[in-house]
């Protein structure tokens, strides 16, 4: 298969299309609305003419020669009976009409007008503003003008009726003025208007008294100075509004007269767009391939949209001019030409409003053009910016924690079907065969082989071991063997890299690369510390792989994209990957109280890790066995020279010192994703790749740990003693007679405003107050009675899940329940229950809920829980729609910006819109900065020094501690050459 | 009236003379209309400052102590 050179785009230039050029470009004119004869044959001159191109394989185009595939295809052309208005251009043309004298056909203009738009014109190109802005103030301007500054013509104010229909508006004298004038003359007594004598209205207009009797009795009718006259005597309007249309050929006319120069006043340039080309005499018939025809399985051809809308547009354009030959009624001729007009502008937008859309046989609305390009199916959003994919593979996701989180398990079917190519030279072609003699079916195989001529060749069970040189059927039967030259698309098989993403894709960490392990099953398996990134669980979630086709790409994916190098969340500036729930609870559960373990217990916790010799004992027992602590396992996993001092999840100090934890519980803050210290510290001084070894290790021991503790949550687990529920009834009853307090002293007027609220605020912020503080007290007294080791307390303590309030929630009360942040006021009539009296204020008709989740709740109670959990339901989906909405358009605007090499952030058009990236230049992921942390600049130089240069004299010299030779005498050089880098060359 | 550029958290605003303004068109390799765009009405600018003017804002920053931005003043 050749291809063509790929030629770069010089320049792209939009505008209007002559008629002419349509005529030029087209294969043919089409002149009958038949498509194929009885034979099947397409008919000469009609919409299916051979010389538009080929759909049929095997035919060859009568325009190019080429077949089909390689013939795009050719445009034809309609000419059309009557000029009509293009869709398209209806608000220019508007704009062009209420701008343009009727008369002269001139910009509506003085020449300073002019100059100050095409001024502003220029200014508007060169600063990038929308050039609408200049032009339509200048369409208003024009607008104003009463008579044309050239001719002098009075201009009429121009009516748009949607879509394709343009008035002009002229004021004439009304028919009933002689009545209107009568009317006016007899005055109105309760306005206070008097009466006007004829005589009096002579006078006060300057019209004989006879001119005046006359027009009264409605034999004469008043000029046009004689009725302004009249209407300023009277007060009264004498006129009435005239509409008369506009039909196309009158608008091209008027077009076609207004001057060059004129238009370039609005911003159109003259030599590639006239006026008058917005209004169509030939229409361009798309080439047949833009517009195929599909045989169906009983033999009969189905015509796409855009043909059925063409065979519309002929038949009219054919009634049209028979009739208006034979002389017919100018009505019959206007329908005509508004039925051309109509299918025309259907063919080119069928979702106008106010027309009615032209439909299938069936019912269904035609796809026209407009409909081909625009939306999210559309060409540009659908067809263009977004492709279906080859190499790719999409299925459930489930957990494996013992796959590395660099890693992904691709199910052997998946595995077998994703290819990647093999270049096969003299050093892999052992392995190459081995590829292709096991066969397209089995595991680490091959599907196709390409010859060094270019031929591609399926690997099939039958010729898997002829292409690997296993027998002489290779000869026989012509099928040559795999060698050097040849490429082999082999199975994927583990070590490969390939590309996993799960949808919405809404930050870089979405789209990560892993590295294959071919595993069992149907599903994709991933390590769970890279659920956060993904944001995936595993309730059914899929995900999608691509694998990538060349080195390239490879390489690319494994340097910037592998999981480990995205362990830094450009966001924040910390780590986003790190130990999350179960891990949390683990490493919180061997190092809290730091327990002692035995050797077995100690080697089996560490046995899925690195560690394959424990470190020095942590003591000894009372009965002489050794022990190690929880901690100093942990310490296993940190760099051997680690220093960390912080203020821990627990509140307590954590201390790391020399890679050793001295003090301190590992959980959430110090191990977690989103900012874990340690991790956070290990990735930024040691690297991502000792990161990612930290972490691997930390999960599968903080697994082991959980594993050797044991860790379940049960119903009991949130339950508390009955002297604690007495405690806590007796907080909440105590509420209630607070609130109930707060009512009485309401009601009697004592309650005092506090500033800015209404007396009514005051109160139910006040009631708010203290119920709140009795759901506290009533976590508080739960909290005292929870042990430490309770799961549900160990994994709030720990951040691994859920919180204090949860627990509260559970075994204290679940408390206020709250729709729009305010107690609950819905419902009845001053009530939001028919339960309660009308205007109670009292906590339990407004959503208070006493009870615990474990004690149950009342069926009130329960009924308002429903209405908050409603509210937070709706939030999320609101929000999420909204949120997805606001992301598009944020990337749309933001798409095009760029960094440039000088730092500077530019967009497309190379206008400046940051001078330093972020002002700084720095990326979040490389820079570690915050308020309590200052850059160690010294300490960040004195270790990369250090690491640099091995012996003190190399460092001396860099630092330029050494005093420099004295260069005495040219004499000297030689002596120095090694050192100044200069060497003599006589 | 309040007056905004004597505000503290308002950067100093100043209108660059000729030279250094090709200085700066120099540096980026732009026109002055690549500039980022400032309004003339914008209560920050000094009160000598023209359409067509390129002003230079100074700014504190976390990260580089002092940031500095060019605009130009459009209508």
């Amino acid at each position: 298969m050749q291809h063509s050179t790929p030629k770069e785009i010089g320049s792209i230039s939009f505008g209007l299309m002559e008629p002419e050029e349509y005529r030029e470009m087209s294969a043919t004119k089409i002149i009958t609305a038949d498509t194929y004869d009885d034979d099947g044959f397409p008919i000469d001159m009609g919409l299916m003419d051979p010389r538009l191109g080929v759909i049929d394989p095997g035919l060859e185009c009568k325009t190019c020669g080429k077949h089909s595939g390689s013939c795009n295809g050719h445009f034809g052309h309609i000419e059309l009976a009557a000029p009509v208005i293009h869709v398209g251009f209806t608000k220019l043309i508007r704009r062009l009409l209420r701008g343009t004298c009727r008369e002269c056909s001139r910009l509506l203009l003085t020449e300073d007008e002019r100059g100050e738009f095409r001024d502003q014109i220029d200014e508007s190109r060169k600063l990038g503003r929308d050039l609408n802005d200049v032009t339509k103030a200048a369409i208003r301007q024009a607008r104003k003008k009463d008579r044309c500054p050239f001719c002098g013509e009075i201009q009429y104010d121009i009516d748009h009726e949607k879509p394709t229909t343009y008035y002009e508006v002229q004021e004439v004298l009304a028919s009933e003025y002689s009545q209107r004038i009568a009317g006016a003359m007899q005055g109105d007594e309760e306005e206070g208007i008097e009466r006007t004598t004829p005589d009096e209205l002579a006078a006060k207009t300057e019209i004989d008294l006879t001119r005046v009797n006359e027009i009264l009795s409605g034999s004469f009718r008043p000029r046009e100075e004689q009725r302004e006259a009249i209407e300023k005597a009277l007060g009264i309007d004498l006129t009435e509004e005239d509409t008369n249309k506009l039909m196309p050929s009158d608008i091209r006319d008027w077009f076609e007269a207004i001057p060059d120069e004129d238009i370039e006043v609005l911003g159109i340039d003259s030599d590639r767009s006239r006026p008058e080309w917005m209004i169509l005499t030939v229409l361009p018939v798309p080439p047949v391939t833009a517009r195929p025809s599909i045989t169906l399985d009983n033999g009969q051809r189905s015509e796409d949209d855009l043909t059925h809308k063409l065979v519309d547009i002929i038949r009219i354009n054919q009634r049209f001019m028979e009739n208006r030959e034979a002389g017919a009624p100018q009505l019959i001729i206007e329908d005509l030409w508004e039925l051309l007009q109509y299918h025309v502008t259907t063919f080119m937008d069928n979702e106008i409003s106010g027309t009615p859309p032209a439909r299938h046989r069936s019912g269904r609305p035609l796809k026209t053009l407009s409909q081909r390009l625009k939306g999210k199916e559309g060409r540009f959003r659908g067809s263009l910016s977004g492709k279906r994919v080859n190499f790719s593979a999409r299925t459930v996701i489930s957990p494996d924690p013992t796959l590395s989180l660099n890693e992904v398990g691709v199910p052997d079917r998946v595995a077998s079907e994703m290819t990647q190519t093999m270049l096969v030279t003299e050093r892999n072609v052992e392995e190459a065969r081995r590829y292709v003699a096991n066969g397209p079916n089995t595991h680490p195989g091959a599907n196709y082989v390409r010859r060094p001529d270019g031929r591609r060749l399926k690997v099939t069970e039958k010729n898997a071991e002829a292409l690997a040189g296993m027998t002489d059927q290779a000869d026989e039967e012509g099928v040559q063997t795999v060698g050097p030259g040849w490429e082999v698309n082999r199975h994927l098989v583990d070590g490969d890299i390939i590309i996993f993403n799960r949808q919405p894709s809404l930050h870089r960490m979405s789209i990560m690369a892993h590295e294959v392990v071919v595993m069992p099953y149907k599903t994709f398996r991933l390590n769970t510390v890279v659920c956060p990134p993904y944001n995936a669980d595993f309730d059914g979630d899929e995900m999608n792989m691509h694998a990538l086709q060349n080195e390239e790409a490879r390489a690319e994916a494994r340097v910037l994209m592998r999981v480990q190098e995205q362990i830094l969340s450009p966001r924040f500036g910390e780590n986003i990957i790190g130990a999350i729930q179960d891990h949390i609870s683990g490493t919180y559960l061997l190092t809290h109280e730091n327990p002692h373990f035995n050797e077995t217990q100690a080697l089996d916790l560490l046995r899925a890790t690195r560690i394959d010799e424990l470190p020095e004992q942590s003591g000894t027992e009372e009965d002489g066995t050794p022990y190690w602590t929880g901690r100093a396992i942990f310490s296993e996993l940190l760099p051997d020279d680690l220093n960390l001092t912080f203020t821990g999840t627990v509140g307590e100090d954590v201390v790391i010192e020399d890679g050793q934890l001295v003090e301190g519980t590992i959980a959430e803050d110090e191990v977690g994703g989103f900012g874990g210290e340690i991790v956070d510290t290990i990735t930024k001084v040691y690297g991502n790749t000792r990161a990612r070894i930290f972490i691997n290790e930390l999960s599968t021991l903080a697994m082991r740990t959980i594993m050797h503790f044991g860790f379940s949550i049960g119903i009991d687990d949130e339950t508390i003693e009955p002297e604690a529920r007495e405690q806590i009834d007796e907080t909440i009853d105590d509420a209630y007679d607070r609130v109930q307090e707060l009512i009485e002293a309401y009601d009697r007027g004592e309650l005092e405003s506090l500033p800015g609220r209404t007396l009514d605020e005051t109160l139910e912020m006040k009631i708010m107050q203290t119920l709140s503080r009795a759901r506290d007290n009533a976590g508080t007294i739960a909290e005292e009675h929870f042990e430490g080791d309770n799961p549900a307390v160990v994994m709030a303590e720990s951040g691994a899940r859920g919180s204090m309030l949860n627990l509260t929630q559970m075994a204290g009360a679940v408390g206020q329940q709250a729709v729009r942040g305010e107690r609950i006021n819905r419902g009845y009539e001053d009530r939001t229950l028919s339960h309660y009296k009308p205007d109670d204020l009292s906590a339990e008709a407004h959503g208070f809920v006493e009870n615990s989740y474990t004690a149950g709740l009342t069926p009130r109670e329960f009924f308002f829980h429903a209405m908050g959990g409603r509210e937070g339901l709706v939030d999320t989906a609101v929000r999420t729609s909204k949120s997805g909405y606001l992301q598009r358009r944020l990337i749309n605007a933001l798409s095009e910006l760029e960094a440039q090499y000088d730092g500077t952030v530019r967009d497309t058009s190379d206008t400046i819109v940051q001078f330093e990236f972020g002002e700084d230049g720095t990326s979040p992921v490389q820079v570690s900065y915050d308020e309590d942390f200052d850059i160690d600049v010294e300490g960040i130089a004195d270790r990369v020094i250090d690491s640099e240069f091995e012996d003190e004299r190399e460092r001396a010299q860099f630092l330029g501690d050494r005093a420099r030779p004295t260069n005495l005498s040219e004499h000297a050089d030689d002596r120095l050459g090694d050192e100044t880098g200069v060497t003599s060359d006589d | 009236m309040v007056d905004v550029s004597q505000h503290e958290l308002v950067p100093e605003h100043s209108v660059l003379d000729k030279a250094a303004i090709e200085d700066v068109l120099d540096e980026y390799d732009i026109d002055r209309t690549d500039l980022p765009k400032i309004k003339r009405t914008d209560p920050a600018l000094p009160d000598d400052a023209e359409v067509g003017d390129v002003i230079k804002i100074v700014r504190d920053s976390r990260t580089t102590d002092q940031a500095i931005v060019y605009r130009m003043v459009v209508d």
